[in-house]
């Protein structure tokens, strides 16, 4: 087995990790010490591990780490580098759209995706765009509403 | 898991990636998004190559063609404003379609071909519009229709090139569709249909194209429904026939998802659909 | 914050809230313990076999296996894995590891490795020599004369009848239903089918065990039940409890799935054996047929009426399977008997219930516990009945619901499986629920006209009504301890298990506001052995009255110290004294006042006193909350798909302590509530394999499937709880099924009586139904 060697911008620091041809970015990120990426289905169908890779999310497990080498992933970690948490994580928490918290992270990303590229979306857009998160606990509303009204006080903000 | 990869290659030309699959033999494998090939979990891989580092996600223009570089992702494909007005959008449509965005991130139209779904939902109307895949191994390069694709080509294990799509036919004025049928808003097809009409000023149809997923080993032109519509004018009861025809045609199975009783039944009800949608986007009612 | 609002009753946030949302370690996964091994449990490919042999020598022999387990390294300790009080009202009929297997994913043996690659592979090289025994596989065959025994084993202990695969049997009588039924004007009577539908936590069950230095058995574990687990876990490997600590971290979803012990024992076990870390996660294909799934049943529903809409008499009779193991067997069914016939006031109600084995995955507790399959017959046999009376539905359940004052003397009959407590009702919101229910679904506009039609669609709208408890009156029970910090800050130790619900906040907000300090000022450890006192755990929805009954009692006691040192620093009488909003003063006009935090510093370095109480608390009651939920459809009569357009819930759960909780738990429990109603089922086929074990064929509804949900929170005071609160955990679950189905028999007349209710279902009967009633028009 050859082992490679990948150079991943991860939250905006440089990384170079050893990994084994196999192995899964998923794995790879938690076991770096990006416990926020999540492990729910490893088959792509939960969105738990969702990242952004070059500013899209797309889900880690589904991911081999070497696919990842030159590009730049974000995790949740990346959303709160100094502990303050950014507007959309604020709003998840005003908006008591965090239950067990396990899909946070995830669906945090795929929102914060979302907002990047179209920062007023319809509800359904933004639907659409956590349709990939699966959430056992909240039944999506208060999420949706989080997401909207991140997307409102940035536009506020303006 | 997958301890048991050796190897990851990443080659930066396809003919390069051709040669690899080739010194690998049976325990390598091409990999692009990963979504079907990780899923799958085939532990008899030893090599990966990595295809998505050989400049093939473009969309473009070639001569008169709309042109998709196997590598494209669903969700590139959903947005390319070529795609979006080519045949209606209908392969914009079923890109937009598959599975979650994420997924749509991740997933190819080379993967997504060469994994050989019968549900793919890009294939439907990829067939639809009588697309033309390129391949490229140790025999070299060429080009075949998709639906020699599905006949056997697919299983020579070549690496898809591209795919691509000639102009729609440009008779009379045209309409057409992309239905699907899923068990909640993302899922893979229980049933989906890509169509195209052309129809002349009095409703008469003068070209048709009707192409099903999910309801067959492959998917199908169901060339028999087509064969009906030419020609006629569109009524409710042309619709009705060219669904009971469609549900001869098929050849679905008994699955978790659904029972081939109702794959056959729903394969009727969005041809219907799928017809209806054709006509007013042609501008008939 | 206003300073004069209290905290309770107001959506405070989530103390948990910004770790989780910034994705800090929180889950049992994100603690690894250095030197950890991967566990790694073979499953049974059978459902009904005796293990003849297992070879263990290759796979011992792979480099980087630590260990490996069978039935032959094990202690034989039979115990219930349900997590319930002792002495647990389920059978004791499982084992750590057995020389037989009673389903598809039972366990074979277990391995410990170096890492989760060699782990995959040692069980792939165990071999297993199995004596296939006939599967017992339909719940219906599993009583008769000559059926395989699954339960041959002569140390189980608790089953009713083993040789007949009865694993519990439970008959109450209310009066004499016989008489009843005659003296009705109108018998209905009917038969319902309902299925596995599986937890789906986003989190798989883990679990992480070590030895700590004073070889003590540290767990680390995704668990509702961490006080149970100690003792469960403590008596299956035979150590003391004192050697046992079970932490329960952050949880990514329980719903009754993690009330149950899973993995503790067998990961303890490699521990043992190793003398190293060893954690174990369950892969999501693991989760859906090797965790625990509802109960399946067949209910008989019967149920009489006169002429004035008043009931005489009613009646359920159930057939339901635990699967292969007897976990919460007794008192899930006997739940749909007790928390649903006295829903509706007659004075002879009946309640029989059959719990059989079957060589299927293994039932247990789950969100609703048997209410869901019971107010899914009962509801529909109350709309049945309503519509051939010609009786306005609402009106119908109006006039016969339990009311405020009512004694529910079912209750008592059906404890936990044993003797119960009678309930008196002492606060019900019901009436108003069914009121704002209705206007927010447009009820009046929607029923009064012809069901709105549109092509090949089809709209209608149901309700349905349903209550639950507020813990199990004179069982379950929690303790807290609470100190306070030098600094005016306070430390609540509670044993209760938050898994996510936000106990840990309601928690909070009770003590804060009885001691008179701000949200902020309160720290909470839960769910911690060691360190916090014992607490059942988190079930049947108990948390808020019961673990938040106990915060309520210690912060009064720790408040009356604050009030000693208080009246003592101001030097004012102690009725004079107040605390509120971080600051003690007196009330007398005179203006003194002390900060919290100067009166904590005097406390600890001047009086040399640590103030500081516990309290532990139970009732012997068990308040049910109420839920008035509707449902408005679309059925696609070309495809035979449902679509919920709205689903409205009113529901009266007393005072809600944190209202955006509240509506957090309604708002999922509706989601899973309709998923159990028209999309999740596992699959089970006729060799016992579950054939959907992933996301792709077991559909959970994601954002872009809900339909629009409506919450009104319906305030009641409730005299027994803290504050005035009951419980809103679970009750949400049990309505939008059966208002799913009465939507359907309002928008195209047929009724479904099985679940799930799948288009191609709908799609044959509306079929039938055309063909019955036009012969001659054409079908397409």
């Amino acid at each position: 087995m050859s082992a490679i060697e990948i150079d991943v911008t991860v939250n905006g620091a440089a990384r170079r990790w050893r990994v084994a041809p196999g192995d899964l970015l998923l794995d790879v990120l938690r076991r770096e010490g990006y416990g926020g990426v999540k492990r729910g289905c490893e088959s792509g169908e939960c969105g738990a591990c969702t990242i952004l890779l070059d500013g899209k999310a797309v889900l880690a497990c589904l991911t081999f780490a070497a696919q990842a080498d030159g590009r730049e992933v974000v995790t949740i970690e990346g959303l709160s580098p100094d502990g303050k948490l950014d507007p959309l994580q604020e709003a998840f928490v005003e908006h008591a759209a965090v239950q067990c918290g396990y899909c946070a992270p995830g669906m945090i990303l795929s929102a914060k995706a979302l907002l990047d590229e179209r920062p007023d979306p319809s509800e359904a857009e933004v639907r659409e765009a956590l349709a990939g998160n699966l959430c056992r606990c909240t039944g999506y509303v208060k999420p949706v509403e989080a997401v909207l009204a991140a997307a409102r006080a940035k536009g506020g903000a303006r | 898991m997958f301890d048991h990869i050796e190897v990851f290659h990443r080659p930066a030309t396809a003919h390069e990636a051709v040669l690899l699959l080739q010194e690998n033999g049976p325990a390598g494998r091409y990999v692009a998004g990963g979504t079907d090939l990780i899923v799958q979990g085939d532990r008899s891989i030893r090599a990966l190559i990595d295809v998505t580092r050989m400049g093939l996600d473009y969309i473009e223009p070639r001569g008169d063609e709309c042109v998709i570089g196997a590598t494209a992702t669903m969700n590139a494909i959903a947005r390319a404003p070529l795609v979006r007005e080519w045949a209606g959008g209908i392969l914009a449509r079923a890109a937009a379609t598959c599975g979650s965005v994420q997924i749509r991130n991740m997933a190819t139209l080379g993967g997504s071909l060469a994994n050989g779904s019968p549900a793919a939902d890009l294939a439907t109307p990829l067939l639809a519009m009588e697309a033309r895949v390129g391949l490229e191994d140790s025999a070299g390069r060429r080009s075949v229709p998709l639906t020699e694709f599905y006949a056997g080509e697919r299983a020579r294990g070549a690496l898809l090139i591209e795919a691509a799509i000639p102009p729609p036919p440009q008779a009379g004025r045209a309409g057409w569709s992309f239905q699907k049928l899923g068990r909640t808003c993302c899922d893979i097809s229980l049933v989906n249909v890509a169509a195209g009409l052309g129809l002349d000023g009095d409703g008469r149809v003068l070209w048709a194209r009707l192409a099903l997923g999910a309801v067959a080993p492959v998917p199908m032109r169901a060339a028999g429904a087509e064969g009906l519509l030419l020609g006629r004018t569109l009524t409710p009861e042309l619709l009705g026939e060219a669904a009971e025809t469609v549900a001869r045609e098929v050849r679905p199975i008994d699955d978790v998802r659904a029972s081939a009783d109702y794959r056959r039944e729903m394969a009727g009800v969005f041809t219907r659909r799928a017809l209806r949608e054709c006509a007013r986007e042609a501008g008939c009612a | 914050m206003k300073p004069e609002d209290p905290i309770v009753g107001r959506s405070l946030g989530k103390l948990d809230g910004a770790k989780l949302a910034a994705g800090r370690p929180a889950f049992t996964d994100d603690f690894p313990v250095p030197g950890m091994l991967v566990g790694k449990i073979l499953a049974s490919s059978r459902a009904h076999a005796r293990i003849r042999s297992i070879d263990t020598s290759r796979a011992k022999a792979l480099p980087g296996v630590r260990a490996v387990l069978t039935w032959q390294d094990v202690p034989r300790v039979p115990h219930t894995t349900a997590g319930q009080a002792w002495p647990e009202p389920s059978p004791y009929d499982t084992f750590l590891l057995d020389s037989k297997v009673r389903f598809v994913g039972d366990r074979v043996a277990a391995v410990a490795a170096d890492t989760r690659a060699i782990a995959e592979e040692a069980v792939r090289l165990i071999e297993v020599d199995y004596e296939n025994l006939p599967a017992v596989l339909d719940m219906e065959q599993a009583m008769a004369e000559g059926v395989a025994v699954i339960h041959d084993e002569p140390d189980a202990k608790g089953i009713h009848d083993a040789r007949h695969n009865l694993a519990g049997y439970i008959l109450k009588e209310l009066g004499d239903v016989e008489a009843g039924f005659r003296e009705a004007d109108f018998v209905c009577e009917r038969e319902f089918r309902t299925h596995r539908q599986q937890h789906c936590p986003i989190e798989p069950h883990v679990t992480a065990s070590w030895l700590d230095p004073d070889d003590r058995l540290t767990i680390l574990s995704s668990t509702q039940v961490p006080f149970h687990a100690r003792r469960q876990v403590a008596m299956i490997l035979q150590i003391p409890v004192q050697r046992v600590h079970v932490i329960k971290p952050r949880i990514g979803g329980g719903f009754g799935g993690k009330q149950e012990l899973l993995l503790e024992d067998i990961c303890g076990a490699l521990t043992l054996a190793t003398r190293r870390p060893v954690k174990i996660e369950y892969t999501r294909a693991e989760e859906f047929f090797m965790a625990r799934s509802r109960h399946p049943q067949v209910l008989r529903m019967k149920m009489g009426v006169k002429r004035d809409g008043s009931i005489t008499a009613s009646s359920l009779k159930v057939l339901a399977t635990t699967g292969a193991y007897g976990s919460h067997a007794l008192t899930v069914q006997g739940n749909t008997g007790s928390k649903v016939l006295p829903l509706y006031r007659t004075p002879n109600m009946r309640f029989e219930c059959h719990v059989v084995y079957t060589n299927m995955p293994v039932a247990g507790a789950f969100r609703g516990y048997g209410c869901p399959q019971g107010f899914f017959a009962q509801e529909s046999v109350v709309d049945e009945i309503a519509h051939d009376l010609g009786l306005d539905p609402i009106e119908f359940r109006r006039r016969n619901l339990i009311r405020l004052g009512d004694l529910d003397e079912l209750s008592a009959q059906l404890g936990e499986g044993r003797k119960g407590l009678a309930r008196t009702i002492r606060s019900c919101g019901m009436p108003q629920c069914l009121e704002e229910g209705a206007a927010a679904i447009g009820w009046q506009e929607k029923r009064q006209a012809p069901p709105a039609r549109d092509g090949h669609l089809r709209r209608g709208v149901g309700v349905a009504c349903s209550m639950q408890g507020s813990s199990i009156a004179g069982i379950d029970w929690g303790a807290a301890l609470i100190r306070m910090n030098e600094d005016g800050s306070f430390h609540v130790m509670s044993g209760a298990s938050d898994v996510g619900a936000g106990a840990d906040t309601v928690m909070a907000q009770i003590a804060a506001e009885t001691l008179g300090v701000t949200l902020d000022k309160i720290l909470v450890t839960s769910g911690d052995t060691d360190t916090t006192p014992f607490d059942v755990g988190a079930y049947a929805s108990s948390t808020t009255i019961i673990s938040g009954g106990a915060v309520k009692k210690a912060a009064e006691k720790v408040r009356a110290q604050i009030v000693a040192l208080g009246a003592k620093f101001l030097e004012v009488a102690p009725e004079a004294v107040v605390c509120r909003d971080n600051t003690v003063s007196a009330a007398d006009g005179s203006g003194k006042c002390i900060s919290m935090q100067d009166l904590a510093r005097r406390a600890t370095y001047k009086e040399k006193m640590q103030v500081m109480d516990h309290a532990s608390h139970f009732i012997t009651d068990s308040p049910p909350p109420f839920c008035a939920q509707f449902a408005e459809v679309e059925v696609d009569t070309d495809t035979g798909q449902v679509r919920v357009l709205h689903l409205a819930t009113a529901i009266d759960c007393g005072v809600a302590l944190n209202p955006a909780l509240a509506e957090g738990q309604v708002e999922g429990a509706v989601a899973q509530g309709i998923g159990y109603g028209l999309y999740e089922e596992m699959a089970i086929d006729g060799q016992g394999v579950m054939r959907n074990p992933n996301f792709l064929d077991y559909k959970i509804l994601a954002a872009n499937d809900m339909p629009k949900l409506t919450t009104i929170l319906v305030p009641t005071e409730e005299p027994l709880g803290p504050y005035g609160a009951k419980s809103i955990g679970e009750v949400a679950i049990n309505g939008p099924t059966p208002a799913v189905a009465n939507a359907i028999f309002h928008a195209i007349g047929i009724r479904f009586r099985k679940l799930p209710i799948r288009p191609e279902d709908v799609l044959r009967a509306w079929r039938e139904k055309n063909r019955q009633e036009q012969p001659a028009a054409v079908t397409r």
